[in-house]
């Protein structure tokens, strides 16, 4: 497997693991990437994480440099190669970030079923907006005050829950809710290895 | 022979994908391709209903043509060249799914059928879809959750029709029909009704079973997985004498979905409310522990040790001609050997039947190949029964046969049922007047294969004036056969427990006043009503009070077992073994599908610890 050959060629290399470093000493860089998590309910993220040991050998291919899972430093989103995204547009805010990312990436993967087709969050979309926030503010039971929040700071509330692809391009989906480890796997292991991947009865799910 | 040799002279043959295949002239390509092992993808199509063509999931390219076909629909034309997959094909596929996933709310996650029984979902994985190419339209759609047992949500809904040809078709009611047109067309019920306000909708549960999406969904299914994940075990229908075959589905010890079984020469996958839903899917209070009245006279959970020897006690303490035993028509034939081999230690054996019911039970006769005649018909004349109420498989066949296939429907019947509306000659009372049996025999002139199907009220003195007529009136037809007769009991066991020697008997309170009793035996075993219906009939309750010990041997808690001595429980029809005799005679096997519930045992053996 191309992974495999891949994996020999960083261990040879004594270097920092730093892709820069590593560019350096004329070893191949690594491919830098960067995720984030808007209307979503992380479960795409924890997908991620039950890569599990396979973690270690995706690393020794990819920096993640900017993530709600990794404890970055760094202020402002990098420029990177990849960018993942879970969760759909809900507000303006989600709005300017996606646009922000799409800006400093080359690939935009859209991660699970909210990112892919709003999924839950989109159910909103069958009813007006206002109806919406009178629900949620107004006539919550939980709710002691009814006011619906009007403080500028506050993100705004789109009209609809989009899918990525409605605000900005999307170059690769990886459906699910949430994808399970194998499907992320395949997915970035083949796109790592410069070939699309191919999807059938036995390694796609949307639930 | 001389047809046989036409019909090969008449074969068609035609390349699919270069395979030589060969078909009969007027067979569609998907047909050809299926019998050729040639998968084409499907959504609207289903065996068995009429093609539809909506879905254009089953597109094919033919030669020298630069239109696309689909193959559901479209006949195969000898020597014509076909291909099923190409990469033009696919891309169509490919758009027509994108549009599906476009138009309606299909959000696997959250669908009361996801992972995995989904025509929908299993396509779009076929066609390695991740996402789709036009912007989502997240239409806000009604749920019906009115009807008793399933629901409708027009959100995952793909306008197949699946649902609409079957009830029109299999179900024969035409409850589901489409309305409105492009964008707004949608399923409707009646004429734009809920499933709980419709007068047609019979709670078959057909449109369930075809539906290839979660639009359809059983309330007790949902969520609970994919049926493909289930256990599945055949076994027979004891709520009528037609003995439809079931499919049922079990997870973890419980059951999933019922089924009909498609394999089964009775109802060939089709099924009403009674076997599809209320086997299971109806709440009831399950005995599952043996029952004593103790010093107060309440009844209280016991051993079954205790139980026992308190019945053999009252047993001992009566005299032979001071016993007696009364069963529900519905036991296993098995049972009723057991019965009969005990009848010797009681003074008399009787099984309780509906009104009029005994005559057509005491002398036992099986119409042998009922249902096929009935497909057969081409007059149908039912007198003193209720098929679409008490036999609706058989009902739902003679619906077809008239809207279907123009048989004609005479219906002597002194109640109103929901076939009248499809009588020729619908008659509450019958006259004696010439004009109405002219009229009846004017109907059934020209009749070539009639069929009566006979209900227990064809034994009352009207019903036997009524035969009368008709045998004058087929003695006269000289061109048509003889009537097929079908004698359709409401017991679904009756004709073989009365075969078996156990008398049928319709007054129960007469029967227990014959002479005075001391011990009385009740075998109500799975009565979905627990034997109560015995109560219904008049003297009953009262002659109970006075019978010192009532042995009540069911399922179910009813107002019956409250009156009992003592309680034993039984199995239901999932737990049980052996077999039963539909109204063709046919022997058909009961299977245990799940672990006998509590401390409950078999009719037979229960039978043979107490009079042991």
């Amino acid at each position: 497997m191309n992974k495999m050959t891949r994996n020999k060629t960083t261990k040879k290399s004594t270097r920092p693991p730093v892709a820069k470093a590593a560019a350096k000493a004329g070893a191949p860089a690594k491919v830098r990437v960067a995720t984030m998590w808007l209307s979503g309910c992380s479960g795409c993220h924890m997908s991620f994480l039950d890569l599990d040991e396979r973690l270690v050998d995706l690393f020794k291919l990819i920096d993640v440099l900017f993530s709600p899972i990794v404890d970055t430093k760094v202020k402002d989103m990098p420029q990177v190669d990849v960018g993942i995204v879970e969760g759909c547009v809900n507000n303006t805010d989600q709005e300017h970030e996606l646009k922000m990312m799409r800006d400093r990436c080359k690939i935009l993967i859209a991660i699970g079923d909210c990112a892919i087709n709003g999924n839950i969050p989109a159910l909103r979309n069958q009813f007006p907006l206002k109806d919406c926030l009178a629900r949620a503010y107004e006539q919550a039971e939980s709710n002691r005050i009814s006011c619906i929040p009007n403080d500028p700071v506050v993100p705004g509330l789109c009209p609809k829950a989009r899918p990525l692809q409605e605000v900005v391009k999307v170059d690769f989906s990886i459906p699910g809710c949430p994808p399970d480890a194998d499907m992320i796997w395949y997915a970035l292991t083949e796109l790592l290895a410069g070939r699309t991947p191919q999807w059938n009865e036995k390694n796609l799910r949307y639930d | 022979m001389r047809s046989e040799t036409m019909m090969t002279t008449k074969k068609i043959s035609l390349t699919i994908n270069g395979k030589a295949c060969s078909g009969e002239p007027g067979q569609t390509i998907l047909k050809i391709a299926r019998a050729n092992d040639i998968y084409i993808p499907t959504l609207c199509y289903l065996e068995g209903l009429t093609a539809w063509g909506g879905c254009r999931m089953c597109i094919v390219e033919i030669e020298g043509s630069a239109k696309v076909v689909p193959s559901c629909a479209t006949p195969a034309m000898d020597g014509s060249k076909i291909i099923t997959n190409s990469p033009r094909l696919q891309d169509l596929r490919k758009a027509t799914l994108e549009l599906l996933f476009s138009e309606r709310n299909h959000i696997c996650p959250m669908c009361p059928y996801n992972k995995g029984d989904c025509g929908l979902q299993h396509q779009g994985y076929a066609h390695g879809i991740t996402n789709i190419r036009y912007q989502y339209l997240y239409p806000a759609l009604p749920v019906d959750l009115t009807a008793k047992y399933f629901g409708l949500d027009h959100s995952r809904c793909i306008l197949c029709t699946r649902c609409v040809r079957t009830c029109d078709e299999i179900e024969g009611v035409h409850t589901l029909d489409v309305a409105n047109r492009g964008i707004k067309n949608q399923i409707i019920v009646d004429m734009l009704k809920k499933f709980g306000e419709s007068e047609t909708c019979t709670l078959c549960g057909a449109c369930v079973a075809n539906c290839p999406t979660g639009a359809f969904f059983d309330k007790a299914t949902a969520f609970r997985g994919p049926l493909a994940s289930c256990r599945q075990v055949l076994t027979t229908c004891t709520e009528c004498p037609v003995g439809c075959g079931l499919k049922v589905f079990i997870k973890e010890d419980r059951i999933v979905n019922v089924w009909g079984d498609p394999d089964s020469p009775v109802n060939r996958g089709h099924l009403c409310v009674k076997g599809r839903y209320e086997t299971w899917a109806e709440p009831r209070e399950r005995i599952t522990q043996p029952m004593l009245r103790d010093k107060d006279g309440k009844l209280q959970p016991t051993t079954w040790d205790k139980a026992l020897a308190a019945v053999r006690k009252a047993g001992k303490e009566a005299k032979k001609t001071e016993k007696a035993m009364l069963i529900a028509p519905r036991v296993t034939n098995e049972t009723a050997q057991v019965i009969m081999a005990l009848a010797g230690k009681i003074d008399r054996v009787g099984m309780y039947v509906a009104a009029n019911e005994a005559a057509l039970c005491n002398e036992p006769s099986f119409s042998a190949d009922a249902l096929r005649n009935l497909e057969d018909a081409d007059a149908i004349i039912v007198i003193g029964a209720q098929p679409s109420r008490d036999n609706p498989v058989l009902g739902a066949r003679i619906r077809i046969m008239v809207r279907k296939h123009g048989a004609k429907l005479l219906i002597f019947n002194s109640r109103k049922s929901d076939l009248d509306q499809y009588a020729d000659v619908c008659a509450y009372a019958v006259s004696l007047e010439h004009q109405f049996w002219d009229r009846v025999a004017a109907t059934l002139e020209g009749a070539k294969r009639p069929a009566i199907v006979y209900g227990p009220n064809a034994m009352t003195p009207i019903g036997v004036t009524v035969m009368e007529h008709l045998i004058q009136i087929f003695e006269r037809n000289a061109g048509g056969q003889k009537p097929a007769l079908i004698g359709l009991p409401v017991s679904s066991n009756g004709l073989a427990l009365a075969g078996a020697g156990i008398e049928a008997i319709e007054d129960v309170g007469p029967w227990l006043d014959t002479r005075p009793l001391k011990f009385l035996h009740i075998v109500a075993s799975d009565t979905p009503d627990g034997g109560a219906g015995i109560f219904d009939e008049k003297y009953v309750p009262a002659l109970l009070e006075e019978i010192p010990c009532v042995v009540v041997q069911a399922s179910y808690r009813s107002a019956l077992t409250e009156k009992a001595t003592v309680v034993l429980p039984t199995t239901i029809w999932c737990e049980k073994s052996g077999t039963i005799t539909n109204l063709e005679g046919r022997q058909l096997s009961l299977r245990p599908v799940l672990p006998v519930s509590g401390e409950a045992r078999e009719d037979a053996a229960i039978l043979e610890s107490v009079f042991a």
